[in-house]
């Protein structure tokens, strides 16, 4: 309990800071939109990468080692952003994690799809491939784009 | 007791304490560098000023380790998340309150009226 009291104007200025400091926390949630834009690059540069096979089941000399070093890079960089993040706020943490979530369930529906349709089948062309984890990587985005925009 | 000062905290009123407290209550957990670096205080002051804190019971603090580095982080307690949005609920109706009347109520009219401010509230509070 407080006897003195801080003028109206006081009492704006204290407002004003608490929001500028809720501003910097949602600002350092970006890392999580950043990790989440890493996993999504990491996925769609290895399906770019095999629908530029002419067979998917066979990488060959130069797209094996690719997607090995598109896959390690990618979580090095994760990593390191992971490691980088000095504050986050529960609603960051929650859509990052809920992003996760929805990309696991909604990439099994896209899979299973593919598979069931035959979309993905040895005779079908490779892009095939590409476009369906196009579309499997879309809530990581999403999620990404509603971390950055808070 | 109707004027909304009575439910001001009185640690709260010290200008590092306030920021330090409105950048936790934004976060679930934040580094301790985070806060010196955005609060613009040494490593002495914040030291001591979370020390306060966490005497108070406000803010509890976590060490830990990433890989050799030494880590401590921040976060409010129930009782200081509490009391930080009961201590901005009462700035809120003092800075309304230009003229200076302020409505009877009693003691915690702050809290009862914080209603009556909620496009105020998420427009000042966002988290």
């Amino acid at each position: 309990m407080s006897d003195s009291a801080p003028t109206p104007r006081d009492a704006q200025a204290a407002l004003a800071e608490a929001n500028s400091q809720a501003v910097r926390v949602r600002r350092e949630d970006h890392q999580l939109a950043w990790m989440l834009l890493g996993i999504a690059a990491i996925y769609l540069a290895v399906a770019a990468v095999m629908s530029t096979l002419p067979d998917p089941r066979r990488a060959g000399p130069v797209a094996g080692p690719a997607i090995l070093a598109i896959l390690i890079s990618g979580l090095v960089a994760c990593v390191v952003i992971g490691l980088r993040i000095r504050a986050y706020s529960r609603t960051g943490i929650l859509l990052y994690f809920g992003g996760i979530a929805a990309f696991n369930l909604w990439n099994g529906i896209v899979v299973a799809t593919s598979l069931i349709t035959r979309w993905w089948a040895p005779a079908q062309p490779s892009y095939h491939f590409g476009l369906s984890v196009a579309l499997g990587s879309i809530p990581l985005l999403v999620v990404a784009w509603l971390i950055w925009r808070r | 007791m109707s004027h909304p000062r009575h439910a001001l905290d009185d640690l709260l009123g010290h200008p590092v304490r306030f920021s330090i407290t409105a950048l936790l209550a934004a976060a679930s957990k934040v580094e301790f560098s985070f806060v010196r670096d955005h609060v613009e205080v040494t490593d002495s002051m914040l030291s001591k000023q979370v020390s306060t804190l966490e005497q108070a019971g406000y803010v509890k603090v976590d060490k830990g380790f990433v890989g050799k580095r030494g880590r401590t982080w921040l976060s409010l307690t129930k009782e200081g998340r509490r009391t930080f949005e009961r201590h901005l609920a009462a700035l809120r109706e003092i800075a309304q309150n230009e003229n200076g009347h302020f409505p009877a109520g009693g003691e915690g009219g702050a809290q009862r009226r914080m209603g009556t401010s909620k496009q105020a509230q998420t427009r000042e509070h966002k988290w």
